[in-house]
């Protein structure tokens, strides 16, 4: 069956750039250029996935967000440009899958669209536990991870943290949501933690741990873990 | 009558009283041991040297009373017959006449010679007080300031209350704490620009006089002084001069400040112009490329051959990652110029933010040539990751693109700093040149025909390390190339007290 991807952005050349990039991926591309005629559409069509522009004529992106949260797990792919930072945290933080800060590649778009379908429908599929990647497993259910082969020990607050990552499956994951699952919510400001912790894992998990492959940092927003 | 009298009045009356008599007694007193060794008309003599002296001491009405006591005591005690107030020879009228009269020319010679002196005096004074005025007004450093002084003057002069108030276009400013009439006062005197009050023939029922400060045409506000001293034309003149030195350390200050606004405003709209040529020239070089590779894929495409084709749609990707970076150093430069754009301070991990930000370069084909060393441990730096990634980012791409050869960063701590530097071996930066390559829009000599857009990069590099307390240094390396270097204060760093 086609997948189909619904397309928020009041900008026509983008749009249309993006209905040709995605139609040309074998996606069924909607469209909609305000937040009114994305719900109508979400109310009356499939959409299996939602690419959000911020900045939208009509309103707040992420009244969208959470409208789509409260009854579904339909993935949603944010677009921003760099000074919507914030927003776009809110957003993630509201339930949003991932973001793209623009201006992006299509390459960046359709990697991201392939790791946020992964998660169509999460709420019935078994969560993800596993992680395995150029040479670095994390295996939740048996608690084991492994670099080149070789078993690494991991304090309980690094696991904590590197299973947060795995979960997510190359979604990023913002400061708060770690802080929150990892630390508890009282400690949701305190990034230095993060930044610590992230040192120690990268220092355990990297090869080169200032040129991290796995453990990716999203400037000013969260972490990620890289996917093939 | 002597209840109509002033005490002032009263007390000079007493003193010619007590002059006369002890001037007349002590004549009489001198005389009488004089009596049978001296001639009468030296004892005429004691009496007028006793005249004399009491005119000198005593005013007008105390010399004529001592010049007729002197001749009626001269006359009874001594001009025969004794003891009347007979005058047997005519030689003794016109003693007496001469007398009162030696006794009228010397009381108004001495009244006259005191007026002068107190005069003189007052002369003095008023000029001291100008004088040390002036000096004072040369130290004011605002409008503020001199009002303050000018007050302080004028009390000082006239013992009295005193009100300064700047005005602008004819309108008196703050006037909070002065009554409500003496404020209309002193708006109606900027208003007329003219002295109002007793004595002035202007408003004369009024109990202060009111002084603009400045000349018609340019009164820069007024004062208003009630006089407890010097109450007369000479003290009114006194103030107006007061108010004309205020007025000039006013105009003075208002002349500079304006001075200062017009230099200002030349500047920003001489940065304003560099930076629109700036910013149009980098936009416009890769848009020129852009239109250029894209129109020829377009219009030519049968006739290019698939190399061809693919050289130009990499350019188009390329031009157009150029120019995403240009516009972005564009506007957080306008930004952080402004001001107004709140950063985010966080607790920063350099190795973090160095790594995300080669993890980008890296997909340029030139992103090889970066080679990377952190020292290990590093402390965190409070910070914005975004605006110090854009920093380091820049700080690479201009290395790569002024050289051929390896771009080396280096992240390390000296003492209470971060360093961060990177290292290329190209041209270099020339000498003189070190300061200036941070100026916005400002291009290196070397680096004119061939390459672009640097302007805008190193000059954000520079504000983004100012706003986060650090520096940002360009040298030269020894066998050529330049180093920059970023250093970030240290602060203490935050508990960590985790949970393993």
């Amino acid at each position: 069956m086609t997948l189909s991807v619904l397309v928020v952005e009041d900008d026509r050349d983008i749009r249309d750039v993006l209905r040709a990039s995605l139609a040309a991926e074998g996606f069924d591309v909607l469209t909609a250029v305000s937040l009114s005629e994305a719900t109508a559409l979400l109310d009356h069509a499939r959409v299996d996935l939602v690419v959000l522009d911020l900045g939208l004529p009509d309103g707040d992106g992420a009244e969208l967000v959470r409208r789509i949260r409260r009854s579904s797990a339909l993935p949603v792919v944010i677009a921003s440009a760099r000074h919507q930072d914030v927003e776009k945290i809110e957003l993630l933080d509201a339930g949003a899958d991932d973001f793209l800060t623009k201006p992006f590649a299509v390459g960046e778009l359709l990697a991201r669209i392939r790791v946020a379908l992964r998660h169509r429908g999460t709420a019935v599929q078994p969560a993800v536990t596993r992680y395995d990647s150029g040479g670095l497993v994390i295996d939740l259910d048996a608690h084991r991870v492994e670099r080149n082969d070789e078993a690494l020990h991991l304090t309980p607050t690094e696991f904590r943290l590197a299973a947060c990552l795995v979960r997510a499956d190359g979604r990023v994951v913002t400061h708060r949501q770690l802080l929150t699952d990892v630390w508890g919510a009282e400690h949701v400001d305190d990034v230095h933690y993060l930044r610590l912790y992230m040192a120690q894992l990268r220092a355990k998990l990297e090869d080169v741990p200032s040129e991290p492959r796995h453990l990716l940092t999203e400037t000013g927003v969260g972490y990620r873990l890289a996917t093939d | 009558m002597a209840n109509a009298l002033t005490p002032a009045e009263r007390a000079s009356v007493r003193r010619d009283v007590v002059g006369v008599v002890v001037a007349v007694a002590a004549a009489t007193a001198v005389s009488a041991v004089l009596e049978g060794v001296v001639s009468l008309t030296s004892q005429a003599m004691v009496y007028l040297f006793a005249v004399v002296a009491a005119s000198y001491a005593l005013d007008r009405v105390g010399a004529i009373a001592s010049a007729v006591g002197a001749v009626t005591a001269f006359n009874f005690f001594f001009v025969p017959p004794r003891f009347t107030l007979e005058v047997e020879h005519r030689d003794n009228l016109i003693a007496l006449a001469a007398m009162l009269a030696v006794a009228l020319l010397v009381s108004t010679l001495s009244a006259a010679l005191k007026r002068e002196t107190a005069a003189a005096r007052a002369s003095d004074t008023r000029s001291r007080q100008l004088r040390e005025l002036a000096a004072a007004l040369l130290a004011a450093e605002g409008e503020h300031d001199v009002l303050r002084i000018g007050s302080g003057a004028l009390a000082h002069a006239f013992a009295g209350p005193v009100h300064l108030v700047a005005a602008r276009e004819g309108v008196v400013g703050d006037h909070t704490g002065i009554a409500d009439d003496v404020a209309r006062g002193l708006q109606c005197c900027v208003g007329e620009a003219a002295v109002l009050g007793p004595g002035t023939g202007r408003w004369p029922g009024l109990d202060a006089w009111y002084v603009p400060l400045g000349p018609r045409g340019n009164v820069v506000g007024a004062a208003c002084v009630k006089p407890a001293v010097a109450a007369d034309a000479v003290g009114r003149e006194h103030a107006e001069a007061i108010a004309a030195l205020v007025a000039q350390a006013i105009a003075r200050l208002r002349l500079a400040a304006a001075n200062l606004e017009t230099r200002a405003a030349l500047q920003r709209q001489h940065l304003q112009s560099t930076f629109l040529a700036s910013v149009s020239h980098d936009l416009r070089t890769p848009l020129t490329a852009i239109v250029a590779a894209a129109s020829s894929l377009q219009q030519q495409r049968s006739r290019l051959s698939a190399a061809e084709q693919e050289r130009l749609l990499a350019a188009i990707v390329a031009e157009a990652s150029h120019l995403s970076a240009v516009t972005e150093n564009t506007l957080q430069l306008v930004r952080l110029a402004a001001g107004g754009e709140a950063m985010r301070l966080e607790w920063q991990s350099v190795e973090e933010i160095v790594g995300s930000v080669v993890a980008r370069l890296r997909a340029r084909p030139d992103g090889e040539r970066i080679g990377v060393r952190i020292a290990p441990g590093l402390p965190l730096v409070r910070g914005d990751a975004t605006l110090l990634g854009q920093l380091v980012a820049n700080l690479l791409d201009n290395a790569l693109k002024y050289s051929d050869g390896p771009v080396r960063l280096v992240a390390c701590r000296l003492g209470k700093r971060l360093l961060v530097s990177v290292k290329d071996g190209g041209s270099g930066v020339r000498e003189g040149e070190a300061e200036r390559v941070f100026e916005p829009f400002y291009r290196g000599g070397g680096r004119t025909a061939a390459t672009r857009g640097a302007g805008l990069g190193l000059a954000l590099c520079k504000a983004i390390a100012d706003v986060h307390g650090g520096s940002l240094a360009v040298g030269a390396r020894p066998r050529g190339g330049s180093r920059f270097t970023l250093a970030l204060p240290i602060e203490a760093q935050p508990e960590a007290a985790l949970v393993a």
